[in-house]
């Protein structure tokens, strides 16, 4: 048995992230005890149609989030009880509402620093409709194999330690959060543990006081003893002394009072909670509110490290009277676990997970990011440049500073060729329909192909063809020529012997000045030779060149268009750059630049 | 709860249209000079002048001089600012205010009940109140509701005023009421409360504010600070950590103490105050109140572990805590160490023993992190949940007087240990 929260407690919280995060520990609590999640619906203007994904068990629950508890209730009318975790400045009007809504029988409010004003104009609310408001600033309701109404009991890890699973014999108030807990834990490890643990907040005059939980405590029977957590301030501890004197209890009273430094420290100090404060002269002390508990009969420990051996020894005398009996001990295994996440379920070696994705080249999960096992910090401060990681990253080598040298060239000799080609055309033209930067590169580098710059690596894998099959020049034209065509990398459109193309004469001068193994260009060149003889423009282009050396320096065929693409993308950022600059306007092509070849204007037939 | 001095709290009863003495609040002797032509009242009355600091005991220290004509006035304005108290404390405003002539002086305040408020009025004041107690009527008065006419003149009738002043005396409880409900204030208090003599006026002379400070976010004409509650202005380190606190999610809380031993980093607004009670049953003396809880950031709890460590000749520090419901351990641990760390480098350390003892999500990490320290050359002692909260300071206290020094010294695996013990 329990008091306030139970199986048939559901919830709507008021509130953001912090109700989100409260929900998932009460779904955690569900997932413990096996029972349905009580967390019905969200009411959080802000978010207000939108969904929170609250975890439960393996599963991922959709919870609606509304605008106002009254349409939470409309569409879930089994709510009776609301948590509030709003800011102090709107904990009024939404407490308030949820008091005026009919179905909501007990609302708990975990915000802090909420005005006593508010507060009392709440208890009035709730007093007048017969209702419990319990807080401000209380950390929430626990009910042992039941319900939990907040983040009280903890990380689930706690929950079983303090064998939250199921009832034990004693009821727990505590105007502190954090030592609800405490007191939880002392339970279960002194006797059986609790029926239900409420935080009623730290507040001078809380919604609900101990006397509210007392008289319900009184009438559970699985309820033996009740522990309180007081502290100095307010008259809230003197209070429930009285009720407990006034007539002979059915249950024991404990408890536990601070703030007796108090008598030695400064007057007027201002502790943790709000209420903690004694009165101008001195009423409200805990020595005072301790003095009251024991005349009334309660047990009140002389120190907190004393109330566990008093919970042990009353819990004893209860099951020598047979009014309890020894709680079995339950085996950690039956008890439901927290599901894993795929993370903690490999680091325990539970799981093996066949990867969706195989790199062989980088890695960035440590602190920088390794290129083919090489730190990028390591690689800058020790001198490498950007054809290094090139290198690293398509080829797997780490380049010498020559080869690295080449590479350079490679790039800045096909970074651009002006506006006029398909590529930065392409990009001119979006760049001037007003696309942003990546897709307008995307459209130029969509133009990249066999009539445009990408001829280097079918240019690339033929040379090579030819080389490891020791063809001749005749041989390799002949092969050429039945099985495929034209040969790449040979042939340009306005480039001949006597028109030389500068960059490919600049590239394989560079090349052959560093006496270096060049079987691929050196049979280009002597391709060329021959192609040239029967026709002015059959030289080796651009594209043809880069490709020889590139075999040469080992890259793979598969990455050679890469260079071309990675240079021009240079070119291509730049147009878009500049047309975005001059604010240039659409381009639409006139008239007279387009040849109308299609029939004239007919009649349209009747559809037959 | 939060005190207010009086010039702003005249101010704010004034602005229910209670009648107050002329006053002004002076920083300086140049700024009072000028003032002077601006209040008629301050060349044609007799003037007090007090220290307009949060002191206590205004009156023994020779902080208060009244009965003034001017010029002996701007020679107590001249002579009070810039003294220094006992504490170290120096007196930077005054407030001179007008003497309101009078025969008689009354007693009203109103204070705040858990159903509301409750109002108090007698018909004699001053320091005869302390002696004519049985004198004082009561009302109370419901949250959200206001006395009724006949209330207040049955009240005012009952605390014995004569037929003349009846009607006055019951308007001006309203108004007093009515201020304490709308400027949340948790306690008023008028004494003494006088009729001038002359119109027969009431005039509130001398008045005790005490705001909710928790109402600040309604209230954009608060453009006062608050006063510290215990007769002296909040220190340095303590104002550093209240910045702090009022930047964060969740809290961080630094009152020092004098001439303590022993330091208090405990978590939690209830468990703080059993770690202070258990230093002081064990005769230590705390050098401090602290407190961490409701999940606050690591910068924010390592600003607050600097201040702790920075406390003059302190032996030990209690890092207590019970078992939290959501403060992350690991990650507030993560500040503790950090500013420890700080302090070591600092010089800070030196012969400080750091006791451990907490619970909550992600325990086994944080506790480990600070045992980590250890190997740092930090005293350090950690226990976990099994040991009972305070029993930290009794091992701590009980360590120093024992003769066999060092034996307990080395933290190995604490954990358990005075769990067994227990059983």
């Amino acid at each position: 048995m329990s008091i306030v929260a139970n199986r048939d407690t559901r919830v709507v919280i008021q509130g953001g992230p912090a109700g989100v995060n409260a929900a998932r520990r009460m779904a955690e609590f569900c997932h413990l005890v096996k029972a349905p999640l009580t967390v019905q619906a969200f009411v959080f203007p802000p978010d207000a149609g939108k969904i929170n994904e609250v975890p439960y068990g393996s599963e991922i629950v959709s919870i609606p989030v509304y605008k106002t508890v009254a349409e939470a209730v409309a569409q879930h009318p089994e709510i009776n009880t609301s948590l509030v975790y709003v800011g102090p400045d709107r904990a009024l009007g939404a407490t308030r509402e949820a008091l005026n809504t009919g179905s909501i029988r007990l609302v708990s409010m975990i915000t802090e620093g909420v005005p006593e004003k508010d507060t009392k104009l709440l208890t009035r609310i709730a007093r007048e409709k017969g209702k419990i408001f319990n807080g401000p600033s209380a950390i929430g309701i626990i009910s042992a194999g039941e319900c939990r109404l907040g983040v009280i009991g903890g990380a689930f890890d706690n929950l079983i330690l303090s064998k939250l699973y199921r009832p034990g014999s004693f009821g727990v108030i505590t105007k502190s959060g954090g030592l609800s807990n405490e007191i939880i834990w002392i339970c279960s490890q002194f006797a059986d543990g609790v029926t239900t643990a409420i935080g009623i907040g730290g507040d001078a005059y809380p919604g609900s006081d101990y006397v509210t939980y007392l008289e319900m405590f009184e009438k559970d029977p699985k309820t033996h003893a009740v522990v309180i957590v007081g502290e100095m301030g307010g008259d809230l501890e003197e209070r429930a002394a009285e009720w407990y004197g006034a007539k002979k209890r059915r249950i024991k009273l404990m408890a536990v009072i601070s703030g007796f430094c108090q008598e030695v420290l400064p007057k007027g100090m201002k502790f943790g909670h709000a209420g903690a404060k004694e009165g101008m002269k001195g009423e409200g002390s805990a020595r005072h509110k301790a003095d009251r508990l024991r005349e009334a009969g309660a047990i009140v420990p002389a120190t907190f490290g004393g109330l566990g051996p008093a919970i042990k020894e009353f819990y004893q005398e209860l099951i020598a009277k047979g009014l309890v009996k020894e709680a079995a001990a339950v085996a950690p295994e039956v008890l439901p676990r927290l599901p894993k996440t795929i993370e903690e379920s490999r680091k325990s070696g539970e799981v093996l997970v066949e990867p969706l994705v195989k790199t062989t080249i980088s890695d960035d999960r440590g602190e920088e990011p390794l290129y083919y096992g090489y730190a990028a910090s390591e690689l800058i401060n020790r001198g490498y440049q950007i054809p290094h990681v090139i290198g690293l990253l398509w080829n797997k080598k780490l380049m010498t500073q020559q080869e690295a040298e080449i590479i350079k060239r490679i790039i800045m000799l096909s970074a651009d060729h002006g506006p006029a080609v398909s590529g930065a055309l392409a990009t001119i033209i979006a760049s001037c329909a007003g696309i942003s930067m990546a897709q307008s590169i995307a459209a130029g580098m969509i133009m990249i192909g066999p009539r445009f710059g990408g001829a280097v690596t079918d240019a690339g894998k033929w040379f090579k063809y030819a080389v490891e099959n020791k063809f001749s020049v005749d041989d390799f034209l002949n092969y050429m020529k039945a099985n495929v065509g034209p040969v790449p990398g040979i042939g340009h459109r306005v480039k001949s012997v006597k028109n030389p193309d500068k960059r490919v004469k600049e590239l394989v001068g560079y090349v052959k000045s560093l006496n270096i193994h060049t079987p691929h260009l050196d049979f280009a060149l002597e391709v060329e030779k021959v192609t040239t003889a029967k026709k002015d423009t059959l030289i080796l282009n651009v594209d043809g060149t880069i490709a020889a050396v590139l075999v040469d320096l080992g890259f793979p065929v598969e990455s050679l268009n890469g260079f071309f693409i990675l240079a021009r993308t240079i070119g291509l950022i730049g147009h878009w750059i500049d047309q975005k600059q001059q604010s240039s306007r659409l381009i639409r092509l006139f008239d007279y630049l387009i040849n109308y070849a299609a029939p004239k204007k007919k009649d349209v037939p009747p559809l037959k | 709860m939060a005190k207010v001095l009086e010039g702003p709290g005249m101010g704010l009863l004034k602005k229910w249209g209670i009648n107050v003495p002329g006053y002004v609040v002076v920083t300086s002797a140049e700024q009072f000079n000028p003032l002077v032509s601006a209040h008629a009242w301050l060349k044609e009355s007799r003037l007090v002048v007090k220290a307009h600091e949060a002191v206590g005991s205004r009156m023994k220290l020779g902080l208060v001089k009244v009965d003034l004509d001017l010029a002996a006035a701007q020679r107590a304005v001249k002579e009070m600012l810039g003294k220094t108290l006992d504490g170290g404390m120096t007196i930077s405003q005054v407030i001179v205010s007008e003497m309101i002539p009078h025969k008689e002086e009354y007693y009203i305040s109103v204070k705040s009940t858990r159903e509301g408020a409750e109002l108090m009025l007698a018909s004699v004041g001053g320091i005869e109140i302390e002696s004519n107690w049985d004198k004082v009527k009561k009302i109370s008065v419901q949250v959200a509701e206001v006395p009724s006419k006949d209330e207040l003149t049955d009240l005012v009738k009952r605390a014995g005023f004569g037929r003349d002043l009846v009607t006055r005396v019951a308007e001006f409880a309203a108004k007093l009421h009515q201020c304490f409900e709308q400027e949340d204030a948790q306690y008023l208090e008028i004494n003494p409360l006088v009729s001038r003599s002359g119109d027969g006026e009431l005039v509130a002379l001398d008045a005790v504010t005490l705001l909710d400070a928790d109402a600040r976010f309604r209230h954009p004409d608060w453009d006062f600070s608050f006063a510290a509650e215990f007769g002296r202005p909040y220190s340095e380190n303590e104002r550093a950590v209240m910045e702090v606190d009022s930047k964060i999610k969740g809290s961080v809380k630094f009152i020092e103490i004098p001439n303590g031993d022993t330091a208090l980093l405990p978590a939690g607004g209830g468990a703080s105050v059993f770690y202070t009670d258990a230093v002081v049953a064990l005769g230590g003396k705390p050098a401090n109140y602290a407190e961490y809880s409701g999940d606050p950031p690591d910068w924010a709890v390592e600003v607050l572990t600097e201040k702790v460590c920075s406390l003059p000749n302190i032996k030990r520090i209690i890092v207590g805590g019970a078992i939290a419901n959501f403060t992350n351990v690991k990650k507030t641990f993560a500040g503790i160490i950090a500013g420890f760390r700080k302090a070591k480098v600092a010089g800070k350390m030196n012969g400080v023993e750091i006791w451990v003892r907490r619970g909550g999500p992600y325990e086994k990490e944080g506790l480990a992190a600070m045992k980590t320290l250890e190997s740092e050359g930090f005293l350090i002692h950690v226990f976990d949940r099994n040991t009972p909260l305070t029993d930290i300071v009794d091992m701590s206290l009980k360590k120093e007087a024992a003769p066999s020094r060092g034996k307990a010294g080395t933290a190995k695996t604490k954990s358990g240990r005075a769990g067994e013990a227990r059983r």
